[in-house]
């Protein structure tokens, strides 16, 4: 071993990820330059011109919700946790792009922030299994008072809304429950009064203040918007009593000529007149519009959807422009073609994508509904992508296209759950969760099975070839690793752990392997008789999912969050990347060294600066 | 580009949904999908034409150089010598303005024709104590004299007082009755039906065709004695062979023999009896 190093950070270049399930997720910033959005237990602060991101991060979980306060001053965020804990709101100053103060009272979920006008006090909802309203002095960074959200026979309550003027009063919307809460500071106490809606049972899922404080809008499950009066706290209105917008109104902005934008489930964006008449002017978008948010100037929007994609669009052409998309739940696998590191490849629930990787632009899409891609390959000569599916099926697409080319069915009983293809691009190596290796030969004709190697117990989880196409190292969660000779198809090695292998990687001279897996552990074996030369600690507290050796160095991701880069003959960390929200599920070098890309549970990408370095030689003798 | 995402996963709806984000290059588009590489979809950089250098005469050196010599440029002719015009025809205002012609003065209507004669001028006198020698009652003595006297208008009486109104009005003179298109068909209701019967005509003239076209083909009177007489030939060939069998037949090929030609033979007899009963016969389909 050689002298300690100092560890350095990775640069991140580049993040692609959106958190679009959270509802009023996308902010935009009163400055008009910046706009914010949630990914996993990150906040993400994107300056639009410079088209740069700063990260907040401070979450243990996911982002629940995210308000800006009108000054443009705070941010406020908060968070889901395990069921009987306590979940943080986090409020951020924005022009530090630092914590301000963590407040800790609600259960298991923050449902709603929001900040009252002059910045004096914020308001924060708690879950369905929290059910109250706490008001915070952002001064003293303490709590005013509390009191529960709604009655015992009423359900969860959903929004939240301080009022434009007055820092006294507030209102909260959920199922069938619509309060307005006033404060008195002096007493420390919030007091409640129900409005009166009549006949009508709704669900609220928004609530928007019209600027005078006269009249409160609420868009509801129905696919109606509730006009109450604020001062009687009575219905005035509702409506578009005809043609209501399908799947419920899941976000509302109000417009200054006293329209409104309203985005239903379905994904429908339209406007309504003051009258709450829908106009003719309409679009869709892709996914439930979670969130809207107007731009400075009111001359656009920015509309986040459940797909995880955001648009802006124009007020005037009303026609929405993808800004960005990014998967929307676990991304799975992330591979590069062989001669190419401008693009990559990834692969999710339904869906595999390919990117470029400067731009992070999406290039091209495969969708197969309700089925997961577990891996994804190129094929090296750059013909077909290859995916494997956990409904047993190995699908093969044209790259630029993105059709079909061949399918082959039941490849694998229980999912196919790792894939390798041979520099021929006609061989194909797949695992699948029941623990069988098979080998495909891929022909015009077909693709015929032309070997099923059964050793492996459990999932195999990673596949790697040696260049010379003669022997692959698959990694399984039965505790072993196993050597296979493929010209005479047979077990040449096996290595076997108390773990569950989840990464697996050649050096590059062929003549050791590395594991990753459950135990932390990172092994360095010996290819020809399975001997272990050498383990070190991976992580402090999670498992290792995400491999990947390049020149001199490898690289691990796994539970605790971290990109880490090792010395591979030190056996040192020389780089650590933080940024990511959630578990690391797998890591990729690009060919040519000079980037990384990581992908993790909650859907991000996030692509790393590297610096490229020589080749590694051979083992040096210790 | 950003927008194709969303519309052209909507419109592939097969189990295989799939969508072309990227409009990279033309070749790429056009590309068959047997030579599609990953590596195509790479957006290209497009690099912006650089402009070809400004154009420079090659004369531009000697022209300046020409230029900066000190040339008297203006002095080559001087201005141009003409007679100085006398002291009397000094230059008039307006003198050098351009004059346009006269307008020649056009004959108006009024003056072509005069409508009505003209107003007596003041200096005329009218003519005064005029006389004629006409004697105004005498002859209008005699024009009534001579008169026919006049047709009294047809007029009836419906009451007592003896109002009259006018008879000819009051519609109970025959008056359309004495017309002399009464009680006839109007022309266009003539020309109407004639139309009409000539499309019927016509329309049932396509059903006959169209109906003689799909019946079955009769068959000839010749081809019916040709084929008779064919059958009949058949028959009379059969029957020479059959004479010519072996009156013992104890054997089962010749038993069979036999057996067949009586029903060949029984069959033709079938046969020509049915086209010699029927004069008139249908073919459904004729084979070629």
């Amino acid at each position: 071993m050689g002298e300690a190093v100092d560890v350095q950070s990775l640069e991140l270049v580049s993040v692609i990820g959106f958190g679009g399930n959270i509802p009023g997720g996308l902010v935009s910033h009163p400055d008009g330059q910046h706009i914010i959005y949630p990914l996993g237990c990150t906040v993400i602060v994107e300056d639009i011109q410079k088209n740069k991101q700063s990260f907040l991060s401070g979450h243990s979980d996911s982002v629940s919700c995210l308000a800006c306060s009108t000054s443009g001053n705070f941010l406020a965020s908060g968070q889901v946790t395990h069921m009987g804990f306590k979940a943080d709101v986090i409020v951020w100053q924005f022009k530090e792009r630092a914590l301000y103060c963590r407040l800790t009272l609600h259960m298991v979920k923050v449902q709603a922030v929001s900040f009252s006008p002059n910045d004096k006090y914020m308001a924060s909802l708690g879950g369905q299994d929290d059910n109250s309203v706490v008001i915070w002095d952002l001064e003293k960074k303490e709590a005013v008072c509390g009191s529960q959200a709604a009655m015992q026979s009423a359900g969860p309550v959903y929004a939240l809304a301080f009022c434009n003027t007055r820092d006294d009063l507030f209102v909260t919307g959920g199922n069938h429950t619509l309060r307005v809460w006033e404060l008195s500071p002096e007493t420390r106490k919030i007091v409640a009064t129900d409005c009166n809606l009549g006949q009508l049972k709704r669900i609220v899922h928004c609530i928007q203040i019209a600027p005078g404080d006269d009249y409160m809008f609420c868009g509801t499950s129905s696919g109606d918007v509730l006009q109450v009066n604020l001062s009687t706290r009575l219905i005035q209105f509702y409506g578009p009593q005809k043609n209501k917008l399908s799947c419920g109104i899941q976000s509302l902005q109000l417009l200054p000529n006293g329209g409104m934008l309203v985005g239903s489930g379905e994904g429908t964006l339209t406007t309504l007149l003051p009258s709450l008449k829908r106009t003719r002017t309409m679009s869709r978008v892709s996914g439930t519009v979670s969130s809207i948010a107007l731009s400075k100037d009111s001359k656009q929007f920015y509309v986040g959807t459940g797909n995880s994609q955001r648009y802006v669009v124009e007020l005037e052409s009303f026609s929405p422009q993808l800004i960005s998309s990014s998967h929307c739940s676990k991304v799975t696998d992330v591979c590069f073609p062989q001669k190419s590191s401008d693009l990559f490849a990834t692969s999710s629930y339904s869906d595999v994508r390919v990117w470029h990787a400067d731009t992070g632009k999406e290039l091209l899409r495969l969708s197969t509904p309700n089925v997961t891609c577990h891996a994804v390959a190129f094929t090296p000569n750059g013909k077909a992508i290859i995916t494997a599916w956990d409904d047993g099926k190995i699908r093969a697409f044209y790259p630029q296209s993105g059709k079909p080319m061949y399918t082959i069915s039941d490849a694998h009983n229980k999912g196919v759950t790792a894939l390798a293809c041979m520099s021929d691009s006609r061989t194909v190596i797949s695992g699948g969760g029941e623990g069988q290796v098979r080998v495909w030969e891929v022909n015009k004709s077909g693709q015929h099975m032309t070997a099923a190697l059964k050793e492996h117990t459990g999932t195999v989880t990673c596949i790697k070839l040696r260049n010379n196409d003669e022997e692959c190292v698959t990694a399984s969660t039965d505790g072993t690793c196993i050597i296979w000779d493929l010209i005479k198809l047979v077990r040449s090695q096996v290595i076997f752990a108390n773990t569950m292998f989840h990464a697996v990687c050649y050096r590059p001279d062929e003549c050791q392997i590395v594991t990753a897996g459950t135990d932390r552990k990172i092994g360095y074996w010996e290819t020809h008789d399975g001997s272990q030369i050498r383990e070190l600690d991976g992580s402090e507290s999670a498992s290792i999912n995400g491999m990947d050796v390049h020149g001199t160095r490898f690289l691990t991701g796994g539970g605790d969050k971290l990109i880490k880069v090792w010395d591979y003959d030190r056996g040192e960390v020389t780089h650590i990347g933080i940024g990511h929200s959630a578990e690391v599920t797998k890591v990729k070098v690009a060919p040519n060294g000079c980037h990384a890309v990581s992908v993790s549970v909650d859907g991000a990408i996030l692509r790393w600066k590297m610096l490229p370095t020589a080749l590694l030689g051979p083992p040096s003798s210790t | 580009m950003a927008t194709d995402i969303h519309t052209c996963t909507t419109l592939a709806r097969c189990s295989l949904t799939y969508t072309t984000l990227a409009r990279c290059s033309l070749h790429a588009v056009m590309s068959l999908p047997s030579e599609e590489s990953i590596y195509n979809l790479i957006p290209k950089t497009v690099t912006p034409e650089s402009k070809p250098p400004r154009y420079k005469s090659m004369f531009s050196s000697t022209v300046r150089s020409d230029g900066r010599q000190d040339k008297a440029c203006s002095k080559t002719m001087g201005p141009a010598k003409v007679q100085l015009s006398s002291p009397q025809d000094f230059l008039k205002k307006h003198s050098k303005e351009q004059k346009l012609p006269e307008r020649e003065a056009r004959a108006t209507n009024r003056e072509c024709k005069p409508q009505r004669p003209l107003v007596p001028r003041h200096t005329e006198q009218p003519q005064m104590g005029s006389k004629s020698n006409k004697n105004y009652v005498t002859t209008n003595a005699v024009n009534n004299i001579m008169a026919v006297p006049r047709k009294p208008a047809a007029k009836y009486v419906d009451t007592v007082s003896g109002d009259t109104f006018d008879l000819v009005a009051s519609g109970l003179v025959p008056k359309y009755t004495n017309k002399k298109d009464y009680g006839k068909v109007p022309g266009f209701l003539e020309r109407r039906r004639e139309d009409m019967t000539a499309a019927q005509a016509e329309y049932d003239c396509y059903i006959e065709e169209s109906l003689r076209r799909g019946q079955m083909e009769q068959v000839t009177e010749e081809e019916r004695d040709t084929l008779l007489a064919g059958l009949k030939a058949n028959w009379e060939d059969l029957h020479h062979q059959y004479q010519g069998l072996s009156v013992i037949t104890d054997t089962a090929p010749k038993k069979a023999r036999k057996e067949r030609m009586e029903a060949e033979m029984k069959q033709l007899e079938k046969d020509i009896e049915l086209l010699e009963r029927h004069h008139r016969l249908y073919i459904s389909e004729r084979l070629s």
